[in-house]
């Protein structure tokens, strides 16, 4: 029997390099800011020798920049690794499986946690007196008010849980096996169940962080339940075995169906989709606003990396419907519906946001109940998919995006209430208009990513379910009834991003008409600042021309990859 | 300003300078002059940058591009002008690429593009009302053109693959090819939704009866050189994309909805004219009056005739020099008398003779004074409408006479009556000052649309022959086919 130790060779290892990184970075933040003038006297003599660990630390180790500065080096350097290595493909051991599709989340993974990681540098009070640095403060004063701001032990421990969280992500997106998949899942879950508590500037936080832990380790046992049935049904974990047991199951056995729904409960509330939505929008509100963000595009994508694995791999049918088909079709319309409608309705932008995020979650899962219908062929299924990943790559840039304007607010204090983006774009012109490019880019407005994306999934599910004797129709009526039912999905992606323009724009309009409470602009925080002009740059250049393409043509690579195509 | 201005002229004049290099008998409907190669934007998804321009576009493009020069100069001391005058280029740059777009992608993306200026140009440089304004104009005419949207993206899910383009998807956003597809979409009843999807986006901004509210109140808050392009050039946005889209591709639905047509361009006209003549607010009644007119090229469109189209397309372009005049006469009134109400004051002929002149005369091409350029495109569709509908033509004909008594009668009251002929009197808002007459820029702008008034008003075959060629063919390769298979009979 072979381990995970026994089978790595040095190729295979360098090809781990992101995630060994993340690991060295781990240690490096435990190590570097505990570094001091400690000395151990050698028993039975007068002799002392340095150790270094412990003692009275140096001006380096006490920095209180150090920790964010050795994990956005530390992303930093993931993110370029796994570019680097985006084409390898290789087994590690049996459980892990690196190609194309794993790293192009890997990619994701860094890129959501770096910027996170960014906005994060200038925030984290230790003392909640302590004040922001503002625009007008020279260089020193801001640098020194931030220093006032910030406990490296604190720092330490936040940026430790970040690089935690996205190792077992990195680690989730190459599993073959359920076992490894669901370990990889939970210490990202565990730990991002910290940070969302980690926010203590708001009397929310604690709060937050115990009803996302509550609910969500309710929901792991669950999955874990699912995940033994199916242990008792095949013998076996390994998804390869699964999928060969499930198309050799000629009459539905209730314990593998049981199994694999428990399952899709358990990466359903990752995803957030409802019904097990309704954790999201108190965890999303109540963590700071780049953990909220990560929340929202990292470990969603975990959740449908996890859902592609268990429905797509594991228990699609080589032809016709698939058996979660019709739940997936019903959960995403509710998913999507609720979403907008509980949006609509939300004063608050973090609440807001989070709503905006489950009704994505919906359009997503629409796309995978059409290619679950079985009425798509290989190249079509591929398309849907490539629409889905390319969907949740370009969702950090303008979903994060979002969270980190608010970042910004939020560090003045503000941010939870839609007062606070009153008359933004008068404040602060760059931000709200890069803040207002985000809200038309979630609403799916040409010619910015997110109608890319959703014109590449209505696309995909009208190619599969239009044409059934529709053309001959005259009458509407009578077109409608010849479409197949999946049609109405794309039907109910339309009218709910119709809808959920009412909110988006709600943000646009208060941030240019009504008049600011505060004239003073936001704090001093020049890579952050970078960081959303970035974002909304790159909304924008994936969204129309050459660069665009080149990310549509390195994810349906990467799907294809996924699909042994 | 000086550079935003150099860089207006020097478009206006490349663009002018183009016009020696253009086969001008090639214009006619399907093939288009100066067009490019396409270039690829987004493969994958089948969008292009394919550009082109025929005698639908070539006025319109005219237009723009000559407007926008006059417009900045009759806004040469705007405020925050490093800002207004960039502003103006952004809008030449949108709406030029409205009209020579041949992809109904980047056609969309221009679309709403013309908005953020606009948008920006009402809420930072308007009235006192100007958040309201500008708020409801960017609402009504985004959620139109999200319908509008939904509408063209129907159409793509229903084009075949072309070779180079929709690698992904399978389909693409071509609108030459789209026009070429037999039958685009097979559905009669799908293709009616669609048509009317198109028709909501594009009479929003032109705008039509019931959905003009915006417009009123936007251009009463406009600054005046965006209350120039919007009446000048963007309502004929909608015009253009009803033609160039949803006539071109849908004839048959078009055929189908002339009852439709007909009732929306006879409410706009009749209710445009009604309104106009209670308004006591200059740039109101212009705006009203607007929508008047905008009425009569769907009545033109509703003819099926050549001559009504291509009066529809001289209305167009006419309405496009008329009424930034009125505009520009309107803006220095409110400039140099602080006010826009119709009744405050009597005699400016008195005060500020060159805007009474310049009021006059555009007053005069807008009711349709014969030798002006309005009057060529009123009498070119009612010809056509008596021609199709026979005696239905009193309706409109009849308007016209409202037009006259509402421009005529707030003439008489502003321009001439004054109890003293001395000294015309002043509105309160003057306190007493009297006031100067308009400035050079403001004059020079306004001498421009004058001239340009009376040029198209005597000599209206400048474009004329190539718009009545482009709807002779447009109705003999587009519309006749149509005709016939619905049965219809003008």
């Amino acid at each position: 029997m072979s381990s995970i130790l026994t089978d790595i060779d040095l190729d295979t290892t360098m090809l781990l390099l992101p995630e060994i990184l993340m690991l060295l970075g781990i240690v490096a933040m435990i190590l570097i800011p505990n570094l001091g003038d400690a000395t151990m006297r050698i028993p039975l003599t007068r002799t002392r020798v340095p150790i270094f660990i412990g003692g009275t630390r140096s001006e380096f180790s006490n920095n209180p920049k150090l920790p964010n500065t050795i994990a956005s080096g530390v992303l930093g350097l993931a993110l370029l690794t796994s570019f680097i290595y985006l084409g390898e493909e290789a087994d590690v051991g049996n459980a892990l499986h690196i190609n194309e599709f794993s790293r192009l989340f890997t990619l994701l993974f860094t890129t959501a946690l770096l910027l996170a990681t960014i906005a994060t540098s200038t925030r984290m009070p230790a003392k909640p007196k302590a004040t922001p640095p503002l625009v007008a403060d020279s260089d020193e004063v801001a640098d020194s008010k931030v220093a006032a701001l910030i406990d490296n032990r604190r720092q330490v421990d936040f940026h430790i849980l970040l690089l935690t969280t996205g190792l077992g992500m990195s680690l989730m997106a190459m599993a073959t096996n359920l076992f490894m998949l669901f370990v990889c899942l939970e210490l990202a879950s565990l730990s991002s169940y910290v940070l969302v508590a980690f926010h203590k500037e708001a009397d929310v936080g604690g709060e937050a962080g115990m009803k996302y832990f509550m609910v969500g380790s309710v929901v792991s046992a669950i999955g874990i339940y699912g995940m033994s049935l199916l242990y008792i049904w095949s013998g076996s974990l390994d998804m390869v075995d699964l999928a060969a047991a499930w198309s050799a199951m000629e009459t539905n056995d209730p314990l593998a169906i049981i199994g694999v729904g428990m399952m899709m409960v358990a990466f359903g509330f990752k995803v957030g989709a409802a019904p097990f939505h309704l954790a999201v929008p108190d965890a999303y509100s109540g963590a700071s606003s780049p953990i909220a963000g990560l929340l929202a595009t990292a470990s969603k994508a975990m959740g449908f990396v996890a859902l592609i694995r268990l429905l797509l791999i594991v228990t699609m049918p080589p032809s016709g419907q698939a058996i979660w088909m019709l739940s997936i079709a019903l959960i995403a319309v509710l998913t999507m519906t609720w979403g907008n409608l509980a949006a609509l309705t939300s004063d608050n932008p973090k609440r807001m946001l989070a709503y905006s995020s489950v009704a994505h979650a919906g359009y997503m899962l629409a796309a995978m109940a059409a290619i679950g219908s079985g009425l798509a062929d290989t190249s079509t299924s591929s398309m849907i998919l490539t629409a889905v990943v390319f969907h949740l790559l370009i969702l950090v840039l303008f979903k994060l995006g979002a969270f980190l304007v608010l970042s910004m607010l939020e560090s003045d204090g503000g941010g939870h209430r839609i007062e606070d983006l009153h008359g933004l774009v008068r404040r602060e012109p760059a931000i709200g208009v890069a803040m207002f490019v985000f809200m038309l880019s979630l609403a799916g407005v040409p010619p910015l990513s997110g109608f890319l994306s959703k014109l590449l999934m209505i696309n995909g599910i009208v190619s599969v379910s239009a044409g059934t004797g529709a053309a001959t129709s005259t009458t509407v009526a009578d077109w409608a009834g010849g479409v197949d039912p999946l049609f109405w999905l794309a039907v109910a992606i339309v009218l709910n991003s119709a809808l959920s323009l009412f909110y988006y724009l709600r943000i646009g309009l208060v941030m240019f008409f009504e008049s600011p409470e505060t004239e003073s602009g936001l704090r001093k925080a020049p890579n952050l600042r970078l960081a959303i002009f970035g974002c909304a740059l790159l909304t924008l250049l994936f969204g129309v021309g050459p660069m665009s393409e080149w990310l549509l043509d390195m994810v349906t690579s990467a799907v294809d990859s996924m699909m042994g195509l | 300003m000086g550079i935003a201005m150099a860089v207006a002229v020097i478009t206006t004049m490349l663009f002018l300078g183009q016009i020696g290099n253009i086969d001008w008998t090639n214009i006619t409907q399907g093939g288009y002059v100066l067009q490019n190669e396409a270039v690829e934007l987004i493969p994958s998804i089948g969008v292009s940058w394919k550009v082109g321009a025929d005698a639908l576009s070539f006025p319109m493009i005219w237009l723009t591009a000559v407007l926008i020069p006059i417009s900045m100069l009759v806004e040469w001391d705007a405020k925050r002008g490093h800002l207004f005058h960039p502003l103006l280029l952004v809008m030449e740059g949108a709406l030029l690429g409205v009209f020579v777009v041949l992809d109904l992608f980047v056609f969309y993306v221009f679309w709403e593009l013309t908005l953020i200026p606009m948008f920006l140009l009402i809420l930072m440089w308007g009235g006192d009302d100007r958040r309201y304004a500008s708020m409801k104009f960017f609402i009504y005419t985004f959620t139109a053109s999200v319908i509008m949207l939904i509408g063209i993206l129907v159409m793509y899910f229903h084009t075949d693959p072309i070779s180079g383009l929709g690698s992904l998807t399978g389909h693409h956003f071509d609108l030459v090819a789209m026009t070429a597809q037999e039958n685009l979409i097979p559905s009669e009843g799908l293709r009616h939704l669609v048509w009317l999807m198109l028709l909501i986006g594009f009479a929003t901004k032109m705008p039509s009866v019931p959905v003009h509210t915006w417009l009123p109140d936007a251009h009463v808050q406009a600054p005046t050189a965006g209350s120039m392009l919007l009446a000048g050039v963007m309502l004929k946005m909608g015009a253009y994309g009803f033609l160039r889209v949803a006539v071109t591709i849908f004839p048959e639905s078009t055929i189908e909805f002339i009852p439709l047509l007909i009732a929306l361009g006879m409410a706009s006209l009749v209710y445009g004219a009604w309104v106009c003549m209670g308004q006591t607010n200059l740039k109101r009644m212009v705006a009203y009056s607007s929508v008047s007119h905008m009425g009569l090229i769907f009545l033109g469109i509703a003819t099926m005739q050549p001559l009504g189209i291509a009066g529809a397309l001289f209305m167009m372009f006419a309405h496009g020099i008329i009424s930034p005049l009125l505009f520009a006469v309107a803006g220095a009134f409110k400039h140099h008398y602080h006010t826009l109400e119709i009744g405050s004051m009597r005699g400016i002929a008195h005060h500020s003779p060159w805007l009474a002149a310049h009021m006059m005369l555009g007053w005069m091409a807008s009711l349709g004074l014969p030798l002006l350029a309005g009057f060529v495109a009123e009498v070119a569709i009612l010809i056509a409408f008596w021609m199709t509908y026979g005696w239905l033509v009193l309706l409109p004909a009849l308007t016209l006479i409202i037009t006259a008594v509402y421009y005529l009668s707030s003439m008489q009251r502003t321009i001439f009556e004054s109890n003293d002929p001395e000294n015309g009197i002043l509105p309160d808002t003057m306190h007493g000052e009297e006031p100067r007459d308009i400035t050079w820029h403001e004059n020079a702008g306004m001498l421009v649309l004058g001239a340009m008034t009376v040029l198209f008003g005597i000599m209206p075959f400048i474009f004329w022959d190539m718009m009545s060629d482009w709807s002779s063919d447009f109705t003999v390769e587009t519309l006749i086919d149509a005709m016939h298979s619905q049965g219809w009979k003008p």
